[in-house]
Parts: structure tokens; C-alpha cells; sequence
């Protein structure tokens, strides 16, 4: 089973936590303080750790910094209510994989740590393939079967995103960040509509769907069973 | 209490050492004139004497007595003196009982005391004189007293009592004067400021319309606190406008849950009310988020994150991104970048900006109108300009956008928070650019990038339109 380490001060916030990843399958080991969580993290050796940023007596950062001088590459995300751009920045330099700012809704948690658990290898290969969809990165071609699919280079960068994380919740939150490198969520329905038109493309009339929308959570790319 | 305390001020002290440096002036001054008459009369009695000698002597024997007796005649003030002497010193004419002894024959005029002949003239009087023997071996001495630089010197002693005494008290007693007046104002001044720092902002400094000092410095601090009164009593209004903006979707929140709890009899039923709850309470969130944004960003500065940022290509991607949105509304997107443009800024604060503006533009733009973007140089910098065939602001409503959670009417059903054009602004001023929202009809946003290198490239014209 995946063992999910969270260290994080307040009770209730960890206890929702961790009632919503028991539930989707993890076995989850919580810390109310980051020197026992720390210790934890060397014991038990975690396969994701969720770390708060501000902990009694320690930050959350000291910690990841000290997992990674132990050459700990356990991925990380840190979970933070400081919200400003720097603080992001700096989070993610100083060796956290993810960064969620506080409040955030649980559905966006859970498709985050099960992005970190499922990255993606750093392959060489320069085709891409999920089901019957093929996508040549050197080309920049997309097929699905033999039907030749034309894609804006924006709907590229989505479509491989996608394909590289295929049977992944990827949330709109995610997609913002790291197809269209925003550090914000702007008001209008951008992804929506980007993902309708890739979706529109993908998935013809007549044809399965491949793209499925989960409502009120954001999207997953499914190879046909 | 500041009675006493004048003695210690900075201002007394002042006042009464110029009176001092100034007495000591007046003397040396004074002294200086006096030496200087004192020298100059001495010289003048010294020439009347020696021409008058020589006179004496030119004369023939006979007629010596008669020209003694008349020289002193003439004299009304009593300031000459003249006398002729046989060889052994024995009187023959003049106004002296005798030879005075300390007197040297055929010497250089000196300083002697002299008696008066017969008269009860008080004391002897001490003159400047000088003797000749004649080729009878007579003598004859011609003097004149030099008692008129006592009486100048009496006159310049006087002067100083009169003049320099009061004068250095006056220095004094207005330097004292002065100091108190400091005193009071500086005791005033604190009074009211204890009254400001206690929270009553409307006080202000006493201020008398006159150019003096105090009132210049009065002036300033007051404008200065009229300033801080405006930004205090609009972060109180600030305040009243956040928790009245966070109201009306806790309001919606909390009534969506109490309804789902009392009259919901299925799942679904309980679900649609707790999402209803769940948008009151994201909605909430969103604006606390805003707000923590705009603050951030208000409270930033120019900083180390600052780098060279291609504004041209940061455009080209917002419209990108747009392109799909527009058309989805049957909005037609239009693009025309006229100038290459290197800004020194934050990549990433100038991306949200200018995808608050596009945004707004897009929303607001009913279906089928369009959007105008475009980059090009003017007089004062670069301008940025994204005009939209939509509402629009009304000439009233130019400066209220501004206003944290302005909402125009038109606007109240499109979904927001009110808070993104103040977004802009902050960074717009964070980058020392300037905003510029031109009224309606039609939706005009400008930044201008002030002191950027434009560089035109007339090839790179319409490279994007939609």
C-alpha cells in the first residue's frame, strides 16, 4: 500500500486529510510537529510526504531541506497559507515538488499527491502514446488511430501534458500552472474552453470519448479498455 | 514651567552670546574711534604749535612781547599757552608763572605740566608745548592743552553706558522673549499632537498665515495629516467594504446548508444545497485571496525579481491563450504589436495584468462585438491599449473603478469580484507605469510604459489577427 506521510499542526485540517486518502486507498501516517515528523520521514521512508509550511518550532522547508541533504528524494508537497507568488517560488526552490496554498478543496489534494506518486520518467522517447492517440513530439503531429489531428501549439502542450499523466484527475488549478504557467487563477472559464476545443478534436462524433470531464474536479485523459 | 527653563534653551543661549560678540564690537569700535580722534587732535595741536613757534621766532626781539600778548588774547577758550623767558627762565610776557622744569630747550613738542600765571585756574594743567631759545638767548615756549581728548574720551564712556547697556540687555530680554515664545509654541504643537497620537485625527497644528518658520512647518505636518486622514478614514471604509463584500456569500452559504439540512429528503437534494454552500464559501475565499493578492503586491517593490521582460511576446501569448475564449463568444480578437518593447519589471505580475485587462475586455463585450489589442510607441513611452465594443465606463465612473469591490451597475450579474482592476493598478504601479481608463461608450484601457527603449520594427506589424 502507499504510504503517505503528513505532518501538519492542526488537528482537524489533518484529520480530513487523512479520512479522504484512507479512503482512495493510502495508508497515511500523521505528525502534529516536524521534529517527530521529521524522524518519522527517515523511519519509515514514505512514498509522498504532505508537509505544512508553518509548524510549531520548525519550518516545513528546514525539514524538506534536511530530507534532501540525507539524498531523500521523497516527493514533497507543501501545503502553505502563505499565498504570495515568492512564497510559492520558494517553497518549490527549496526542494518541494508541489506547493497548494490554503484553503484548498480535497479533491485538489488527492489529484496532486497522486500526480507526485505517478511522475511521469524522464523518457527519451519522442512519441507519445495512450490508446489509439499517438503523439510525435520532434513532428509535432497528433493521431488518433489513422485520423490526423491539427493542433494550435497551445492544444499541443495540453494534449502532451495530458498524455504524459493519462488516467490522472489533473485538476484546473494543475493544468493552469503547467501548461499555461500562470501563478493565478484568472475569473474566466480558460480551461474550459482550451479543453473543449482539444476534446472536440480528440473525441469526433461516432467516436468513444477519451477525454472525460470530472465534474466540479477537472479532467482525465483514459485510453479506451 | 518653561519660565525657568528659557534659561537652558538653545535660543537664549544663542541670543546672549550675539549680545555679548555684539558689546565686545561696539567696544573695540568705540576704542578705535577714540584712539583714532585722540591722535589726529594731537597731531593738528602739535603742527598749530610748531607754525606758531616759528612765527614767534621769525619775529624781531622787540615786537616778541607784544605778538605773545596779542596771540593770547585772540585765544576765547583758554586753550593756548605762550610765554617768553629770559636765560636764567624768568618770566617777560605770557601766560605762564614759569619756566616749566621738565622742559627741554630746542626739543621736539612733549607733553609738560605747566602753572598758570595769577589766576586761581584749577590745577595745573598738562599740555602738549614746545620751547625755542632765541639768538638773545631768550626762550620762548608755545603750548596747547590737550584736555579736549579727556572730554572725548568722557563723551565715548558715556555713549557705551547709554547706548551699549540698555542694547545688551535688550539682545537679552529678547532672546529670552523669543525662547519662551519657542517654548510655548513647541508645548502647544505637543499638545495637540498628544491629541492626534490619543486618535483625534481631525486636529491639526496651530497655523497663523504669516511666512515664519512655525507656521511653514505647521503647514506641512497639517498637510501631511490631512493625507493620512484620507488614507485612514478609506482603509476604514476598506474594512467596512470587505466584510460587507464577505456577508453576501456566507449569507448564501449559510442559507444554502440550513435549507439542505431542514428540507432535504435525498442525497441529491443534500448534495445540490452543499455545493450552492460550497460556492458561497469559494466565492468568500476568492475575495480573501484577492485581497491578500493586492496586498502583496501594494506592499512590494521595485525588486530583485525584476528583470528584462519582452512585453511584445508577453502580449502575443495573453492573446493566444484569449483567441479560443473570443471566438467561443463570437467575439472578434484583433492583435497589432507596432513596437518591440523591453520592460524592466516582474514577468509574471505583468502577464496577470494584462490578463485582467483582456479579460474584462472579453466579458464585457456582448456577443458578436470585438476586442482591440494593440502595442504601439508614443510620446511619453510605449502604450498599451485594449479597447472593446462593450459598455464601457462612464466619465463618473473612471476614478470609482479603482475602488476596491467597485462594481458597476451594468456588471452586477457578471460573476467576479471586483477586485481585478485595482490589481492591475497596484502592479501598473509597481512597475512606475501609468494606467489610463478612458470613458465610455466602448471599453478603453491604456498602460503606458514610461522610459522604455522602443524600438520599431515596421515588418513585425499584424503579426496575429483573429
Amino acid at each position: 500500500m502507499t504510504k503517505v506521510l503528513l505532518i501538519e499542526d492542526d488537528g482537524e485540517t489533518a484529520e480530513e486529510i487523512s479520512a479522504e486518502l484512507i479512503d482512495r486507498g493510502f495508508d497515511v501516517e500523521w505528525s502534529s510537529n516536524g521534529i517527530e515528523g521529521l524522524d518519522k520521514a527517515r523511519a519509515m521512508r514514505p512514498d509522498a510526504m504532505i508537509v505544512d509550511r508553518l509548524l510549531p518550532g520548525i519550518d516545513g522547508l528546514t525539514i524538506i531541506d534536511a530530507l534532501r541533504k540525507d539524498q531523500v528524494r521523497t516527493p514533497v508537497l507543501v501545503l502553505s497559507a502563505l499565498g504570495a507568488v515568492n512564497d510559492r517560488v520558494r517553497g518549490l526552490r527549496m526542494g518541494g515538488d508541489d506547493y497548494l496554498t490554503k484553503p484548498f478543496a480535497v479533491v485538489e489534494l488527492v489529484a496532486r499527491i497522486e500526480a507526485l506518486l505517478r511522475r511521469p520518467s524522464e523518457t527519451r522517447e519522442t512519441i507519445l502514446r495512450v490508446g489509439q492517440l499517438e503523439l510525435d513530439l520532434i513532428e509535432r503531429t497528433a493521431k488518433r488511430d489513422e485520423r490526423k489531428i491539427d493542433l494550435l501549439p497551445r492544444e499541443f502542450r495540453l494534449l502532451e501534458y495530458m498524455m504524459r499523466r493519462s488516467d490522472q484527475l489533473l485538476t484546473r488549478a494543475m493544468l493552469l500552472e503547467e501548461v499555461w504557467n500562470y501563478k493565478f487563477v484568472p475569473t474566466t472559464n480558460l480551461v474550459d474552453v482550451h479543453m473543449g476545443r482539444v476534446r472536440h478534436k480528440v473525441d469526433q462524433p461516432g467516436e468513444a470519448p477519451m477525454i472525460h470531464n470530472v465534474r466540479g474536479a477537472g479532467f482525465i485523459l483514459r485510453a479506451l479498455s | 514651567m518653561y519660565q525657568l527653563q528659557f534659561l537652558h534653551s538653545n535660543t537664549f543661549r544663542w541670543a546672549f552670546a550675539v549680545a555679548g560678540l555684539f558689546a565686545t564690537f561696539v567696544v573695540v569700535l568705540f576704542g578705535f574711534i577714540y584712539f583714532n580722534i585722540d591722535d589726529y587732535l594731537v597731531a593738528r595741536s602739535d603742527h598749530m604749535i610748531a607754525t606758531q613757534t616759528d612765527f614767534f621766532v621769525s619775529l624781531p626781539f622787540d615786537r616778541e612781547v607784544g605778538a605773545i600778548e596779542d596771540h593770547l588774547r585772540e585765544d576765547s577758550r583758554g586753550v593756548q599757552f605762550a610765554g617768553l623767558f629770559d636765560p636764567q627762565g624768568k618770566r617777560l610776557a605770557g601766560n605762564l608763572e614759569r619756566l616749566p622744569a621738565e622742559i627741554r630747550v630746542d626739543a621736539p613738542i612733549q607733553t609738560v605740566r605747566v602753572t598758570w600765571l595769577n589766576r586761581g585756574q584749577s590745577g595745573d594743567p598738562l599740555i602738549r608745548a614746545m620751547a625755542r631759545r632765541l639768538e638773545n638767548g631768550n626762550i620762548v615756549l608755545v603750548g596747547r592743552a590737550v584736555d579736549e581728548t579727556l572730554e572725548i574720551s568722557h563723551v565715548v564712556g558715556e555713549a557705551l553706558a547709554f547706548g551699549l547697556m540698555p542694547a545688551f540687555f535688550l539682545c537679552l530680554v529678547a532672546g529670552a522673549w523669543l525662547s519662551v515664545r519657542t517654548q510655548k509654541r513647541v508645548e502647544e504643537v505637543n499638545q495637540r499632537v498628544q491629541r492626534i497620537v490619543a486618535g483625534d485625527l481631525r486636529e491639526r497644528l496651530p497655523y497663523r498665515n504669516v511666512d515664519e518658520p512655525f507656521s511653514r512647518l505647521a503647514a506641512i505636518v497639517n498637510g501631511m495629516l490631512n493625507e493620512m486622514e484620507t488614507m485612514i478614514n478609506a482603509l476604514a471604509g476598506v474594512g467596512n467594504d470587505i466584510a460587507h463584500e464577505l456577508r453576501t456569500p456566507l449569507t448564501r452559504a449559510r442559507l444554502a446548508l440550513e435549507r439542505g439540512r431542514s428540507k432535504a429528503t435525498t442525497l441529491e437534494q443534500l448534495q445540490e444545497s452543499t455545493d450552492k454552500a460550497l460556492g458561497g464559501i469559494d466565492q468568500s475565499l476568492a475575495i480573501v485571496t484577492a485581497l491578500l493578492r493586492l496586498a502583496d503586491i501594494e506592499n512590494s517593490r521595485r525588486s530583485a525579481a525584476f528583470s528584462s521582460v519582452a512585453f511584445d511576446d508577453l502580449l502575443r501569448e495573453v492573446c493566444d491563450i484569449y483567441e479560443p475564449i473570443a471566438e467561443d463568444k463570437q467575439i472578434q480578437l484583433s492583435v497589432a504589436i507596432e513596437a518591440k518593447l523591453e520592460v524592466c519589471g516582474d514577468r509574471d505580475l505583468l502577464f496577470e495584468a494584462i490578463v485582467n485587462i483582456v479579460d474584462n475586455a472579453i466579458k464585457f463585450t456582448p456577443e458578436g462585438g470585438r476586442v482591440d489589442i494593440e502595442l504601439a510607441p508614443g510620446d511619453r513611452g510605449a502604450v498599451m491599449r485594449v479597447r472593446d465594443t462593450g459598455p464601457g465606463i462612464s466619465q463618473q465612473e473612471t476614478e470609482a473603478v479603482l475602488r476596491r469591490f467597485y462594481r458597476s451597475d451594468k456588471m452586477r450579474n457578471t460573476p467576479g469580484v471586483g477586485l481585478g482592476l485595482n490589481l492591475v493598478a497596484a502592479i501598473v504601479k509597481l512597475h512606475g507605469f501609468q494606467l489610463v481608463i478612458h470613458p465610455g461608450p466602448g471599453g478603453q484601457v491604456e498602460i503606458i510604459c514610461f522610459q522604455q527603449q522602443v524600438s520599431e520594427r515596421r515588418s513585425e506589424q499584424l503579426v496575429l489577427s483573429g
